[in-house]
């Protein structure tokens, strides 16, 4: 079950299961799909909170909300709002950069910072391409990239219902609105990493 | 009615090339491009604009990026040398797309420029531009309409202030003093013109009294004009055939056989344009949520279709001039033939003010294309001009 914050003017949907520590859980630019085994994993030893980004799910997105700078003050604010002590702080992708943005800035709330597979910083040439352009390719060249097992990841579009066909589309739009340029990475947040200072563990996946 | 010629300017010795990589835009590689046969393309299709002055059509030029269909890259160049090689015909830029416009004062400044050049005979699109110019322009689909909205704003008051300059720190744009030089002629501005195919164009359209148009599609333009004069009638004034514009391909010949030869040589364009790599297709955010659930829910298709008159489903790749001429794409025949078949068209979609008359789409030969510009321009033209009357606006003497 999912409950719909206000946070910052923005109506949030939360989803939330299990009993532990804390650990807020920032998804993916695919959405959050709370339906797959991942929350309940993680619920296994952990209160897991993990909200629909605005403009994914049910949770809304104003007009003015532009960055990914938006977001980090954003969840910060619903940090506050659910008084999170040494949270754990996990993002995967698109999640990730959302949580190095907010390390960055302020790390009161949270004890450790696990980012999956993160975007948000580019250190290659003008001409190189560190993070792959997911808008220039087709579905099955993305799905063989995202996926270590592509079979997984597919849903049948053809029988999801209108209202999850819409979340969808919602969820690609407002990926498109945050991360198409500079493409899926902010030129500046490398500049500032030095700023973390609580344990973080980098999970990169070949 | 009011007929303007147009053609993209092809570049089709790449196309055969692109149909085997999958894709005509975006991707395919300028090693397909031949510069010195490029020259003579662009020149030749240049004089085919000037031709129609002579036989009193008016012109429209449009422009793409990256693309094997289209060596238009800028409409404000081309309608630059066009200017200077007519007297009469009207101008019609169709247009800029300006949500892909880094910096919309520019765009007001071209545009009034050219008016003046034209002694005010400029038309002026200001449009979305197609879902593949996403790419080569690396413009956010996700707030492409926020910023085509905002920069037709600021477009139009900057063409419009005459009494110094302005400050503009909008969502998208930001200046601190707009004070454009030239001011057109034409007061306020050169005449609107947006395109589009769905029903909240034709809305949005009539809320501002601009001419819309679409393309190559009677069954999707019907509802958009529909939309757009029940707008105009909520807001208390009566929409007349001269805000609704129809590009479709036109053959025309001295026998019918002609006629329909030159079509078919024409719609080869409609045959290979729409070959798209497809990431290119649907970027995020360019359609709307209803239309992706529809995309989504009718399954990977494979390009594009259309119904023609009866129901039927047409394949545009693989289309013959027959079914070309039954989703209204293609008018063929003799002089008669096409007059009679706008007419009918005309009719249908309670009436039609201006034809986008596309009589060169690349593979048709240079006196091919001149003749059918000559048929259409003496022939038909004249004709379909007594069905509505779409009058001028009042420019300045052409410059002698």
């Amino acid at each position: 079950m999912s409950r719909t914050v206000a946070v910052a003017g923005v109506s949030l949907e939360l989803e939330e299961r299990g009993d532990g520590p804390p650990l807020l859980f920032l998804h993916a630019g695919e959405g959050l799909e709370p339906q797959r085994d991942w929350l309940d994993l993680l619920a296994r030893r952990f209160r897991v909170i993990a909200p629909h980004h605005p403009g994914w799910g049910n949770s809304s997105l104003p007009d003015w909300m532009m960055t990914v700078d938006d977001l980090a003050y954003l969840y910060l604010d619903l940090a506050g709002a659910l008084q999170l002590q040494d949270a754990i702080l996990v993002g995967a992708c698109f999640g990730g950069w959302i949580a190095a943005e907010m390390a960055v800035r302020d790390t009161r709330r949270f004890a450790r910072l696990v980012l999956a597979d993160p975007l948000g910083i580019k250190v290659g040439g003008v001409t190189e391409r560190d993070i792959a352009d997911m808008h220039a390719m087709s579905r099955d060249e993305y799905m063989r990239l995202a996926w270590a097992d592509p079979a997984k990841g597919e849903r049948d579009l053809m029988q999801l219902p209108e209202t999850e066909l819409a979340g969808i589309a919602r969820g690609r739009e407002a990926f498109a609105r945050f991360g198409w340029k500079p493409y899926m990475h902010n030129p500046h947040l490398k500049r500032w990493l030095h700023r973390i200072d609580i344990p973080t563990l980098l999970l990169w996946g070949e | 009615m009011r007929c303007w010629y147009f053609s993209e300017m092809a570049y089709h010795p790449a196309w055969e090339a692109g149909l085997a990589r999958g894709t005509l835009r975006v991707v395919l590689p300028s090693s397909n491009f031949d510069p010195p046969t490029a020259h003579r393309l662009l020149n030749r299709y240049l004089d085919e604009f000037a031709l129609c002055d002579e036989v009193g059509l008016d012109i429209m030029v449009n422009e793409h990026h990256s693309t094997a269909t289209c060596m238009t890259v800028s409409v404000p160049m081309a309608l630059a040398i066009i200017a200077r090689e007519t007297k009469r015909a009207r101008l019609l830029s169709l247009g800029t797309p300006i949500a892909n416009r880094p910096d919309p004062v520019r765009v007001a400044e071209e545009m009034a420029w050219l008016d003046v050049l034209s002694g005010g005979r400029l038309e002026m699109g200001l449009v979305k531009g197609a879902p593949y110019e996403i790419q080569p322009a690396n413009s956010n689909p996700a707030t492409l309409m926020r910023r085509y909205w905002e920069a037709h704003d600021l477009i139009l008051k900057a063409m419009s202030t005459h009494d110094g300059p302005f400050n503009w720190e909008g969502e998208f744009f930001h200046y601190r003093s707009v004070n454009i030089w030239p001011k057109p002629v034409q007061k306020p501005t050169p005449p609107v013109w947006m395109t589009g195919m769905s029903v909240g164009t034709g809305t949005l359209a009539a809320e501002r009294g601009h001419v819309v148009g679409t393309l190559l599609s009677g069954g999707t333009a019907k509802p958009m004009y529909d939309a757009y004069r029940a707008r105009a009638r909520e807001l208390g004034w009566e929409a007349g055939p001269d805000r609704m514009a129809y590009a479709a391909v036109v053959g025309v010949g001295a026998t019918r056989e002609e006629g329909l030869r030159r079509a078919d040589q024409i719609a080869d364009y409609v045959r290979t344009a729409p070959v798209v790599a497809e990431p290119f297709t649907n970027p995020p955010g360019y359609n709307s949520i209803g239309a992706n659930v529809a995309i989504m829910q009718a399954g990977p298709r494979a390009h594009r279709i259309v119904k023609d008159r009866q129901g039927n489903m047409i394949d545009h790749r693989r289309a013959t001039v027959q079914q070309f001429m039954d989703t209204d794409t293609v008018f063929a025949g003799t002089p008669d033939d096409v007059f009679g078949q706008i007419r009918d068209f005309s009719t249908r979609m309670g009436g039609v003010g201006h034809l986008l008359f596309f009589g060169q789409g690349g593979h048709l030969g240079h006196e091919d294309t001149a003749d059918n510009i000559r048929l259409f321009g003496r022939e038909v033209a004249p004709r379909l001009a007594e069905l509505s009357v779409s009058p001028a606006p009042a420019g300045i003497a052409a410059a002698e």
